[in-house]
């Protein structure tokens, strides 16, 4: 059912300042979409609003054929979980746990133990099934971005959201990111979008939106 | 979300442990200071119900009255004006009407068993040496059935009492001081007439300095000849089967009655007085301890809601609700709450133990130990003292967790 926004309007403060002015957007399941444009151009803003983690000034989104505005917090909350990754520029991971129990821990919320295998599988496609027992400090800036991925991935989510997941990493852990993610999208079928400032990046997308001051300037296929 | 609680309390293992031995502390003091507390009123309370009873009914006095007086000789309502107004006691102070008592008291079901006494001063004397006591005047079969009197008298026994014979039951310190024994004949004075010879029959201790120097018990009749008063009593002991109706029944047979009815904590109210002071005390020193630990919850809590913002963030945007997340930090609270609550208490029960055993310069009771009250009330509310304020206290906090939305968050972080 994919991801639509009509007329959509974000801004911020008071007096208001207007992020996004009234974009309209369609995303077909399984498209991989990047998001691009200079710096305040509201490209993560309109991601956010994408993903649930936002709700607009006004306008609509729907995803999956749902308002998420419409739906109660433990539903929404619910549908983040099953249906919803996300990668951000930092991996966030709990610094508490092991690595394998950050992968783990959307599927700890419902008790999820199938997850397990899957997750024990990512680890291995992603070349970092050593680092499973070991705490984020104790892992690269790669390694601990791939963990992030495979905790974003280990709910096997519909859609795949990720706010320049390449920010923070060198050429060569940028480049096996973006394999994964690509991997996510073409073998796995998940709708995938990413925020990124990187021209090369951008274009691997099928759809490429440039976003300038909160309105799509430039659309390419 | 147990997993991730226990996670992030061993994760800062030195906080965890400073809040934790903060809470032992409050619960442990409050085990101790309330078994001590506890142990010695629950030891003088003990002591004052073996010589009060649950409910006194006793003579109020007869005093001359001047304005009643004036109105019995000068009924017509004259200007009358006493040069010297009257004044004193009518007569001895008795219970008018006994038998009325006795049967209200044989048909109420609330009532276990009722003693009718004569209590008067006496001076007694032994060779030179000269006493003030108290006798009091009993039937052995119904005072023992209304106070547990038997277990402090040492040598003798209250059967002794059973048929008049002079005999006598006799406070050993008042013994010491006329420097008595048992089987001695002392003489008895009313201060009214002769002095009536009684036999020392027994000996009893109660460990109230008070009572032990001055109370002397013998039987009904002999007290009612001596005091030339027979068939007069002016107290009745009533035993109930719930002491804590006393007070209450005894307001209410107070209505309907002229002589004065007392419950044993309006008898002994300064002694119930302390206790309360006692309890401001206790409450007041546990509270403080438990307000510095729960205020080391609350700050380090609030640090670490703080610190770990991305990660509620994170937690949010996979799924975890708001409410999964007050859970996250409530059960920390939780967790501190009980564990430190539960080994304080553990510890103070280990040190009353310890404590009980110490041996003092002191006589209390039979022994020369402090006595400890290990009552389960003392554990129940210690417990729920610091479990209920690591609660409040976490849960502040927690809410402030909660409310933190992923995008306030990350767009805080950008």
């Amino acid at each position: 059912m994919g991801i639509s926004c009509q007329r959509l309007i974000k801004s911020f403060g008071e007096p208001p300042t207007v992020i996004i002015k009234g974009i309209d957007l369609n995303i077909e399941d399984g498209d991989f979409v990047s998001i691009s444009g200079r710096s305040g151009s509201g490209k993560s803003t309109l991601l956010y609003l994408l993903s649930t983690l936002d709700l607009p000034s006004s306008g609509s989104v729907m995803i999956d054929g749902q308002s998420p505005a419409e739906l109660s917090v433990d539903a929404l909350h619910q549908f983040r979980n099953e249906s919803l990754g996300f990668v951000f520029q930092f991996h966030y991971l709990l610094p508490e746990l092991t690595a394998l129990e950050n992968a783990l821990l959307p599927a700890r919320k419902n008790n999820n133990v199938d997850a397990k295998t899957h997750v024990n599988a990512l680890f291995e496609l992603f070349d970092i099934q050593t680092a499973r027992d070991k705490l984020p400090s104790q892992l690269s800036g790669g390694e601990q971005q791939r963990v992030a991925i495979v905790r974003a991935l280990s709910m096997k989510p519909r859609y795949l959201f990720a706010d320049e997941p390449t920010g923070n990493l060198d050429s060569v852990n940028s480049k096996i990111v973006m394999d994964i993610l690509k991997k996510a999208n073409k073998e796995w079928g998940m709708t995938l979008i990413l925020v990124t400032h990187e021209p090369d990046y951008a274009a691997m997308a099928e759809k490429e939106i440039f976003l300038k001051d909160g309105v799509i300037v430039n659309t390419a296929s | 979300m147990f997993f991730l609680a226990i996670r992030h309390l061993l994760s800062r293992k030195r906080q965890t442990a400073l809040i934790f031995l903060g809470i032992s502390m409050g619960t442990m003091m409050f085990a101790i200071i309330s078994g001590l507390q506890l142990g010695m009123r629950e030891f003088v309370v003990d002591r004052l119900l073996s010589n009060t009873a649950h409910i006194r009914i006793s003579a109020r006095d007869q005093s001359v009255d001047k304005d009643e007086m004036t109105r019995r000789f000068y009924p017509q309502g004259e200007m009358i004006s006493w040069l010297s107004p009257p004044s004193g006691k009518r007569e001895e102070a008795h219970i008018l009407y006994p038998q009325g008592w006795f049967d209200r008291l044989r048909e109420d079901p609330e009532v276990v068993a009722y003693s009718p006494t004569l209590n008067m001063s006496v001076i007694i004397s032994k060779a030179d040496t000269r006493h003030p006591a108290v006798l009091v005047g009993v039937v052995p079969a119904l005072y023992e059935k209304v106070l547990d009197i038997s277990q402090y008298i040492q040598q003798g026994s209250l059967d002794v009492l059973k048929n008049s014979g002079n005999r006598v039951i006799v406070g050993n310190l008042l013994l010491e001081s006329l420097g008595a024994r048992l089987g001695d004949t002392i003489m008895v004075s009313s201060g009214q007439a002769e002095l009536r010879p009684l036999k020392i029959a027994g000996v009893l201790s109660l460990s109230v300095e008070d009572v032990d120097k001055t109370l002397m018990i013998a039987s009904l009749n002999d007290v009612q000849q001596l005091n030339k008063t027979p068939g007069q009593i002016n107290e009745i002991s009533v035993a109930l089967v719930d002491i804590n109706l006393a007070q209450a029944m005894a307001g209410a047979w107070a209505l309907v009655s002229r002589d004065k009815v007392e419950s044993w904590e309006e008898v002994n109210a300064s002694f119930l007085q302390i206790f309360v002071f006692q309890d401001i005390v206790r409450i007041t020193v546990t509270t403080a301890i438990l307000v510095v630990a729960a205020f080391g919850i609350y700050n380090v809590l609030s640090i670490i809601v703080n610190q770990k913002r991305r990660e509620i963030a994170i937690l949010r945007s996979i799924g975890y609700p708001p409410s999964m997340i007050l859970q996250l930090f409530l059960i920390q609270g939780v967790m501190l709450g009980f564990s430190g609550a539960l080994f304080g208490l553990l510890v103070g029960f280990g040190l009353n133990l310890y404590i009980e055993t110490i041996e003092l310069n002191v006589h209390i009771g039979s022994g020369n130990t402090l006595i400890i009250s290990f009552a389960p009330s003392i554990y129940i509310m210690g417990f729920a003292m610091a479990f209920f304020s690591a609660i409040l206290a976490s849960l502040l906090p927690a809410l402030a967790a909660s409310r933190l939305t992923p995008i306030d968050i990350i767009r805080s972080e950008i």
